[in-house]
C-alpha cells in the first residue's frame, strides 16, 4: 500500500461512494486491519455512520471481515483491500468488454453488478429485464428467460462467480474453525471464490413471466419503488446465493487481446487468427497463473481455425515456423509429436509488452537518443560509459548528459565494480545497468500518481465552475420538463437564452476539459493494466499456505512438505492440492 | 581520504567528469512545480471506441451518486431553524433505509438500530436530528392538548347542542391523537399550533 496508491483509492471512493466512505477506507488501508472502535476513534465520525460506510465497502468486496483473530472473545477486525479498489478505474472497460461478447443484455448485467457488488441471480435478472424494456418500443418487453441464458453463459465462461458464503458471520460464529487444531489460531484469511466447488454452478431460480412495462402515470413511483429493495413476496429459490464479477477471468481476456494485437501489429492478420485460435482452445485448460498453455498439435490447431480462413496445411506450418523465430517469442515449439507441439508463452509475451512500455515510456520523455541508450542497456545488461558511448553512435557529451538524466530519474542504475578494497574511483569499475522488474514498478507507481492528478484536476475545474453547472443543470430540468409538456418553441428559446453566450462558452471548454481528463484516466489505466500482469506473473506466488500458517512454517529450522501438509489439518483444501501436485510429479 | 568512508561517494568524485567541465549549476530553490516539457505528449487516442468507453465511466459515477451506497455526510447545523428545513430533512433518509442488507453475511455488530423513540442515551447520528426535538415536543403537545380541552369545554357550555355535537366529536379525534404520539409528525404539530392560535383569536375576538 504504497503512498500513491492510497490516495488513488481515496480519490475513487470519494467519486464512487462519498466522503465519508472515503475516510473510513482511507483509514483502513493506511493502519491496515482494525476494529470497529479503533476506527471510530481514528476517523473522528459517528459509529453509524462507520458502520454504514463498513456496510458499504463490504457489500462492493473493498473490506473484508474476521472475526475472533485473536482467540474467541475479540472483536471483529476489518481489512481493507487496496487492489480492489484500483479496480474501479477499468470498469468501464469491463463493461465494454461485456458488450461486445454478449451484447446489450450482457453489458447490463455487467454493469448491475458492478453497480450493486454482489446480487442474487433472480433480482439482477429482474432488474435487465426492466432496463432494457424501458429502452425499448411500445408495446414490447423483455423475457425473464433470454436474460437468464445470458446471464447463464456469463457465469459458464467464468466471468461471474458466486461470492464466497462469509466465514463466521451471523449468529453460528466461527464453528468450523473453533474446531481447527491448535496449531495455528483461526484461518486468517478469507478463502478464495475457486476454492468451494459451487463457484460456477448456476442455480435453479424459477423466473418464468415478462418484465413489466411500468405505465405512464405511475412512472415516478415505479422508479421509487425500484430504488427501494421491497420485501418481495416472491421468492426464487436462490435466496442468499450471491454473484459478482470475476475480475481475473476479464484481465485474462484482456491479456489475450493485447497478445494478438500484437502479433497483428508486429507480423500480420493470418499470425494473429492463429494465435487467437491457440488461445481460444487453451481457454478452459489453462489457470489463470499459468507461465504458458497446453501444448497444442499443429493437427488440432488446423482443424480449429476458423472456416473463414482457408489455409492449407503447409502454409500453417509456415507461419507456425515463423511466429516461433520471431524474437517476440510468443510462441514456442514445445515438442515433434503431432506435427509439431505449440504453447503460447504468456508470461514471456508480458515481459517483453512490458518492455516495449518501458521504452516507448523512456521515448516519449526523453527523446530518441535516450531511448537508443535505454534499449542497449536492457539488452546488453550492464555497459561502462565509454561502451554505452561506441554501442549507441552518440557523441560522448552528450551521451553522458542523456545517462546522467537517466540516473537522475532513477531509470538507470550504477553498479561499482572495484578493483582494490578501497573504492578509490581512478580504478573501480562504474557500470550502467537497468533492471527491468524494478524499473516496471517505478513507472506503475508513477501511473498511479498521473491518475491521482488527473482526478483532482477534473475535480477541481468541476468545483471551480460550480455555479455555472448547476445553473446549466436547472435550466435542462426547466427544458425537459417543458418539452415533456408540450410547450411552444418560443418558450423553449426563452429559456435557453438564459445562458448567455460566454457562459456557454465556458461550459463547452469545460465539458472539453473534463472529457479529456477522463479519457486520459482510461488510457492510463490500459498502461496500469500491462505493468500489473507482468509484475504479478514475475512475482513468484508466495507460499500456498496462509500468512500464519506460513510464518509459523518458516520459523521451523527443516521441514518436509509431505509431512507438514499431512498434519496441517485446517488447511484442507490448499494441502490437497499440494499432495496431489507432488504425488503427480 | 577517498573512498574510506562508509556512505556511497558523491557526485564529484566520479571519474568520468573532470572537475570544471560544465557541472551542471547547484539548485537554488526548490524544482518548479510545472517544469518546461522539451518533449510534448502525444494526443490522446480518439475514435469510437474511446468515447464509448467515456461516456459509459461518466454514467457509471452519475449513477454512483444516486444509489443507497453513496452516503453523504450529515449536513451543517443550520444556526437558525429554517422552514425549508422540514423539506429538506425527508430526501436525507434515503441512503441504507431502502438497501435491505442479508445480514447472515454482515457481521451483527454492524446492524444500525433505527429507534423512532427517544434513544438511550445521546442521539450521535445527525441526520436524525428530529431526536432530541421529540422530547420536547412531547411536553408542548400536552400542553396543548389541556389547553385545547379546557377551551372546549368553555366552547360546549356557551353554544347550542348541534354545535356540541360538533365538540364531542373533535374530542376523540384529539384523544385518539394523544394516544399515538410516536407517530406525531411535525406537520400535525403545526396544525395543532394553528388550531391553537385560531381559538385564542377566536377567543379574543368574543371576549
Amino acid at each position: 500500500m504504497t503512498a500513491q496508491e492510497v490516495r488513488l483509492c481515496g480519490l475513487l471512493l470519494q467519486e464512487h461512494f462519498g466522503e465519508v466512505v472515503e475516510k473510513v477506507g482511507r483509514n483502513l488501508l493506511k493502519s491496515g486491519t482494525q476494529n470497529l472502535r479503533a476506527i471510530v476513534h481514528e476517523t473522528g465520525l459517528s459509529v453509524d455512520l462507520v458502520k454504514k460506510s463498513l456496510c458499504v465497502l463490504m457489500q462492493h468486496g473493498a473490506c473484508s471481515f474476521i472475526q475472533g483473530r485473536k482467540g474467541p472473545g475479540s472483536p471483529t477486525e476489518y481489512k481493507a483491500h487496496c487492489d480492489r479498489m484500483l479496480r474501479i478505474l477499468r470498469y468501464p472497460r469491463y463493461i465494454y468488454t461485456a458488450k461486445t461478447l454478449y451484447g446489450d443484455t450482457g453489458e447490463l448485467i455487467i454493469e448491475e453488478l458492478l453497480q450493486r457488488g454482489h446480487m442474487t441471480m433472480s433480482n439482477t435478472v429482474k432488474t435487465v429485464a426492466d432496463r432494457l424494456t424501458q429502452s425499448m418500443d411500445e408495446g414490447s418487453s423483455m423475457d425473464y428467460g433470454e436474460v437468464s441464458s445470458t446471464f447463464s453463459k456469463l457465469v459458464e465462461t467464468h466471468f461471474l462467480q458466486r461470492c464466497p458464503p462469509a466465514v463466521g458471520a451471523g449468529t453460528t460464529g466461527s464453528s468450523q474453525t473453533a474446531n481447527s487444531t491448535s496449531a495455528a489460531p483461526a484461518s486468517s484469511t478469507a478463502p478464495t471464490p475457486e476454492s468451494f466447488p459451487d463457484c460456477y454452478r448456476v442455480p435453479q431460480v424459477t423466473l418464468i413471466g415478462r418484465s413489466k412495462r411500468p405505465l405512464a402515470s405511475e412512472e415516478g413511483e415505479d422508479q421509487r419503488n425500484a430504488k427501494k429493495a421491497k420485501m418481495d413476496p416472491e421468492t426464487h429459490g436462490d435466496e442468499g446465493i450471491y454473484w459478482q464479477v470475476n475480475f481475473e477471468r476479464f484481465h485474462q481476456h484482456f491479456r489475450d487481446q493485447t497478445i494478438i494485437s500484437a502479433v497483428a501489429n508486429k507480423l500480420d492478420q493470418t499470425s494473429s487468427e492463429i494465435v487467437r485460435t491457440m488461445l481460444r482452445m487453451s481457454e478452459v485448460t489453462t489457470s489463470s497463473t499459468a507461465p504458458c498453455t497446453k501444448p497444442l498439435s499443429a493437427n488440432e490447431i488446423f482443424r480449429s481455425l476458423p472456416s473463414t480462413y482457408n489455409i492449407p496445411r503447409h502454409i500453417l506450418d509456415q507461419y507456425l515456423t515463423l511466429l516461433v523465430d520471431d524474437p517476440m517469442e510468443f510462441v514456442g515449439k514445445a515438442g515433434e509429436s503431432g506435427g509439431g507441439m505449440y504453447i503460447v508463452n504468456l508470461n514471456q509475451a508480458l515481459a517483453n509488452l512490458a518492455r516495449a512500455t518501458l521504452e516507448s515510456i523512456v521515448q516519449e520523455r526523453f527523446g530518441s537518443r535516450s531511448a537508443r541508450i535505454f534499449r542497449l542497456l536492457l539488452r546488453k545488461r550492464h555497459l561502462e560509459q565509454k561502451q554505452v558511448e561506441d554501442f549507441a553512435m552518440i557523441p560522448a557529451k552528450e551521451a553522458k548528459d542523456m545517462l546522467y538524466t537517466l540516473l537522475s530519474q532513477n531509470l538507470v542504475q550504477l553498479q561499482e565494480i572495484p578493483k582494490t578494497p578501497d573504492f578509490a574511483p581512478s580504478r573501480t569499475f562504474y557500470l550502467y545497468t537497468v533492471n527491468q522488474l524494478p524499473t516496471a514498478r517505478l513507472l506503475l507507481q508513477n501511473c498511479y500518481k498521473t491518475v491521482a492528478n488527473l482526478m483532482e484536476r477534473r475535480l477541481f475545474e468541476a468545483k471551480e465552475s460550480k455555479r455555472l453547472l448547476e445553473k446549466s443543470q436547472r435550466i435542462e430540468a426547466i427544458l425537459a420538463s417543458l418539452q415533456a409538456s408540450g410547450a411552444e418553441p418560443e418558450q423553449l428559446t426563452e429559456v435557453e437564452e438564459m445562458i448567455t453566450a460566454p457562459e456557454k462558452q465556458q461550459l463547452d471548454s469545460l465539458r472539453l476539459h473534463v472529457n479529456k481528463l477522463d479519457s486520459a484516466e482510461n488510457q492510463v489505466d490500459e498502461t496500469i493494466f500491462l505493468l500489473e500482469s507482468y509484475i504479478s506473473s514475475s512475482t513468484k506466488p508466495t507460499s500456498f499456505l496462509n500468512d500464519v500458517d506460513g510464518m509459523w512454517l518458516e520459523r521451523k529450522a527443516h521441514f518436509d512438505l509431505d509431512d507438514t501438509a499431512r498434519t496441517l489439518r485446517h488447511n484442507g483444501q490448499k494441502v490437497e492440492r499440494y499432495t496431489k501436485e507432488t504425488a503427480g510429479n | 581520504m577517498a573512498g574510506r568512508g562508509r556512505g556511497r561517494r558523491p557526485f564529484g568524485t566520479d571519474p568520468s567528469i573532470s572537475r570544471g567541465e560544465g557541472l551542471p549549476p547547484g539548485l537554488q530553490q526548490p524544482t518548479p512545480v510545472f517544469p518546461v516539457m522539451e518533449q510534448k505528449p502525444l494526443p490522446l487516442a480518439g475514435g469510437e471506441e474511446a468515447e464509448y468507453l467515456l461516456a459509459l465511466k461518466q454514467d457509471f459515477r452519475g449513477v454512483m451518486k444516486n444509489l443507497p451506497f453513496f452516503i453523504k455526510p450529515a449536513a451543517a447545523q443550520r444556526d437558525v431553524q429554517r422552514y425549508s428545513d422540514k423539506y429538506h430533512s425527508s430526501e436525507q433518509t434515503n441512503s441504507l433505509t431502502d438497501w435491505n442488507l442479508d445480514w447472515r453475511r454482515f457481521p451483527r455488530e454492524l446492524q444500525v438500530h433505527i429507534r423512532r423513540r427517544v434513544r438511550e442515551g445521546l442521539a450521535f447520528s445527525t441526520m436524525d436530528s428530529s431526536v432530541p426535538v421529540q422530547k420536547k415536543k412531547k411536553k408542548e403537545e400536552e400542553e396543548v392538548l389541556l389547553k385545547l380541552e379546557t377551551l372546549e369545554k368553555k366552547e360546549e357550555h356557551e353554544q347550542s347542542s348541534e354545535e356540541e355535537e360538533g365538540g364531542v366529536k373533535k374530542k376523540p379525534e384529539e384523544e385518539e391523537g394523544a394516544e399515538a404520539e410516536e407517530e406525531y409528525d411535525e406537520e400535525e404539530l403545526e396544525e395543532v399550533r394553528g388550531q391553537q392560535a385560531w381559538v385564542r383569536t377566536t377567543e379574543a375576538l368574543r371576549v
